[in-house]
């Protein structure tokens, strides 16, 4: 990734601005008499899962991806509530205002967190740190709600400070957050070294097994590695990376989120396929990737786009679109399902991809000549699924993207390993701007 | 094979086709033809080819699986394909009806714009040819706005039924009677049978298979009567609704259109800002406000041919019509976009 041009020397300017308890904030905001109280926003159903919860509700070790009835076991007094994705996405539209009054360098990560860096905005409005507290200050005066942020050199380091602004939720009592920490170079090491390695960004629960099997527990115990050593544990790809990390280097700059005009995915076959039932699995691995993919970056897309390549190279594009915008994988699969089962598949494909585009931001509904009082089937997928997909979304942030799959997906070892493109997990996504 | 084009010269005439399996253009050149033979060349590649040679005649010369193209001091020769393996394509017929060339360009540019480009939806991706009175209709609908064109002084469709014609080959159609710019008296020759259509014209023909299915009962869409109607200068609304246009970067901001005696305030509101203008008019009715999909009411207005336009109401969330002051052969039926 390209270096940019540093504004302000070796003073930190990557802020990580993250909202407290989101979700749970925003029912509290609207329903003020749970102010204080245990909130739960989720799944209410008896297999639902913890897409957030107040600080009250983390007091009785409630947390995010949790099942919905361990929590209410925790937590008996809570109040559970079902997601409002509209309105999450209009507070969170009024928080990405704010950040853009600040500068353009914005990095959006989903509805309620971003990377900023605001090198360019010093000169203009001061130190980072007097910035960052106007961007709380911004953010309440138009939201009322609370965010934490973090600065510092790298956006490592500027995530794993905002985790310290947060307010901390014990036994005792919630106490209140610092709202901005700031790590200042010469404290980095101090600030990284002693947390767990899980901290690094890149380390999930596997690696981290395989440096727990050493003895290793902490980024300062890793620092302390040599590369040979840690490229044997974790191989040559990622070594250096997780050493440059854990002596505080990331050269990762902040790039500003593009206008997206399309997120998709799709994979060649190592074998021509020739019939939908044996495309199917990859359409709907496919299509639960993509709706994550817009959930995690609060979109909902009006058009669904299927790609196929033929045995002999053409492709051949077929789209529609759906009265509603959607953004869960149940309702893309049944449209890219239409769409394939309408494709001549019998001379054999290659190819297979999935792409959403036509991103409905606003409520405005445009009327059908046709009195179709019926919802499409996408229309109605979309409608059930869509209290769940946060929770979903939980999960497999929480435990990784293989913790929760489609049953149709499981093979015998439990895995849906058949179906990756790669073994270290997905592709990145192919966005198009 | 449908990336190649199929060459034929047999004495004098040289025919060209290309196909997609659903749609075929045909085209006849005279040439001097030395002697009678076929090919299949890559489509992409002769075209780029004969593009940039030199002005002035060109020499084809086959050889088994090989075409020399020479002109000038240029010379390829370049990969071909046996024409054995070309898929036939059948001839519909010698046409039964002819269409004024002028009336068929005017009304499949203002009809075609409305039909659906959603695959899920395939009788909509259609535009319906069907016998009206002693004229030819032309329909096309999306679902949220329906085109409607009568071809006066058309012979009437030969056919004792209605014909679901692909858009995409209505498109072809468009740019290729668009580009003829005939004179008054060119027509363009209908043929039809029970699975294709063919269109000729002086020297191409485009033929594609035809839409099966029922076309959704247009008739019963169209209100008899509406209680506020609105006259206003074609150009100036359509400049206004550009402008205010400018705001929307998405698809599904509205543009407010308020009707008021004396004429109509156009409002758009977006994340970039708002927008506002206001078209002097004739209005008769009370005053509301409906909200429309801006582009889609630009394809209405612009698809008329007077220098009135006239927009016919109910409330706002009934379907308007946009036509012609002074002609009734054009209607663009539109439904608005409800807002919170």
């Amino acid at each position: 990734m390209a270096e940019r041009p540093r504004f302000g020397g070796d003073e930190p300017t990557i802020c990580h601005v993250d909202m407290d308890a989101f979700f749970a904030s925003v029912e509290v905001l609207d329903h003020p008499e749970l102010k204080g109280k245990p909130v739960i926003v989720g799944g209410t159903g008896s297999r639902g899962v913890v897409a957030a919860c107040t600080y009250e509700a983390r007091r009785f070790g409630v947390r995010s991806a949790m099942a919905m009835t361990r929590a209410k076991q925790l937590c008996p007094d809570a109040i559970v509530m079902p997601g409002r994705f509209a309105r999450y996405q209009e507070l969170s539209a009024l928080v990405h205002e704010a950040f853009h009054e600040v500068t353009d360098l914005v990095e959006s990560i989903g509805l309620d967190e971003a990377f900023l860096d605001v090198a360019p905005a010093i000169r203009r409005l001061g130190p980072p740190v007097e910035i960052a507290q106007g961007l709380r200050r911004s953010i309440w005066d138009k939201t009322k709600l609370v965010s934490s942020v973090g600065i510092g050199r790298t956006k490592m380091l500027a995530k794993l400070a905002s985790r310290e602004a947060k307010p901390k939720a014990t036994a005792r009592g919630v106490e209140r957050g610092r709202g901005v920490v700031r790590i200042a170079p010469e404290d980095e090491l101090a600030f990284l070294h002693p947390m767990e390695i899980r901290a690094l960004w890149g380390i999930g629960p596997q690696t981290a097994e395989k440096f727990y099997a050493v003895g290793i527990r902490t980024v300062g115990e890793l620092a302390s590695l040599d590369a040979p050593t840690i490229e044997r544990l974790v191989g040559r790809s990622m070594g250096p990376h997780l050493l440059a990390m854990a002596n505080g280097e990331d050269t990762r700059v902040v790039v500003p989120s593009r206008e997206l005009k399309s997120i998709g995915q799709e994979q060649t076959f190592a074998q021509d396929l020739a019939e939908v039932a044996s495309v199917l699995p990859y359409l709907t691995e496919q299509a639960e990737r993509v709706a994550h993919q817009l959930r995690s970056k609060g979109l909902r897309a009006r058009t669904t786009t299927i790609k196929v390549r033929f045995s002999d190279f053409t492709d051949l594009t077929r789209s529609s679109t759906t009265e509603v915008g959607i953004d869960t994988g149940p309702a893309i699969i049944a449209v890219a399902t239409g769409l394939l089962e309408k494709v001549e598949l019998r001379g054999g494909i290659r190819l297979f991809g999935i792409s959403c585009s036509g991103f409905a931001t606003h409520d405005a509904n445009q009327l059908s000549l046709f009195d179709t009082n019926a919802p499409s089937e996408a229309a109605t997928l979309q409608e059930t699924w869509e209290p769940v997909s946060g929770a979903v979304d939980a999960i497999r942030e929480r435990f990784g993207a293989d913790a929760l799959s489609v049953a149709s997906h499981l093979g015998r070892s439990g895995t849906v390993d058949a179906l990756r493109p790669e073994r270290w997990g997905p592709t990145a996504p192919e966005e198009s701007t | 094979m449908l990336s190649g084009l199929l060459l034929h010269c047999e004495g004098n005439l040289l025919t060209i086709t290309g196909t997609d399996l659903d749609l075929a253009i045909r085209v006849e050149l005279e040439v001097i033809g030395i002697a009678d033979g076929s090919t299949v060349v890559p489509a992409r590649l002769a075209t780029d080819i004969v593009r940039s040679l030199e002005p002035g005649a060109l020499t084809l010369d086959t050889n088994e699986d090989r075409v020399d193209i020479a002109a000038a001091r240029s010379h390829f020769g370049i990969r071909a394909y046996p024409p054995m393996e070309f898929p036939t394509v059948s001839a519909v017929g010698a046409p039964t009806t002819q269409l004024g060339t002028q009336a068929l360009a005017e009304g499949l540019r203002q009809v075609v714009r409305a039909s659906s480009s959603d695959d899920a939806r395939p009788l909509l991706t259609g535009v319906l040819l069907t016998n009206y009175g002693d004229t030819v209709r032309m329909v096309a609908t999306d679902s949220y706005r329906l085109a409607l064109r009568d071809l006066a002084g058309s012979s009437v469709l030969a056919a004792e039924r209605d014909i679901l014609v692909p858009a995409r080959a209505l498109a072809e159609l468009q740019r290729l009677t668009t580009a003829a710019g005939a004179g008054d008296d060119a027509s363009v020759g209908v043929a039809s049978s029970a699975n294709e259509i063919a269109f000729t014209t002086a020297n191409v023909t485009i033929s594609t298979r035809l839409l099966e299915g029922t076309y959704p009962d247009y008739r019963q869409l169209i209100p008899e009567s509406y209680p506020n109607q609105l006259v206003v200068g074609k150009e100036s609304l359509l400049a206004a609704v550009r402008r205010v246009r400018l705001l929307v970067r998405d698809n599904t901001t509205p543009v407010r259109l308020s009707m008021r005696a004396g004429g109509v305030d156009l409002a758009v509101k977006s994340q970039d800002g708002d927008a506002s203008e206001t078209v002097d008019g004739d209005y008769t009715g009370e005053d509301i406000t409906i909200a429309f999909n801006p582009s889609y009411l630009i394809d209405g207005i612009d698809a008329v041919l007077s220098d009135e336009v006239l927009i016919e109401s109910t409330d706002a969330s009934r379907p308007a019509t946009v036509r012609s002051a002074e002609q009734a052969d054009f209607r663009y039926l539109l439904m608005p976009v409800r807002v919170a």
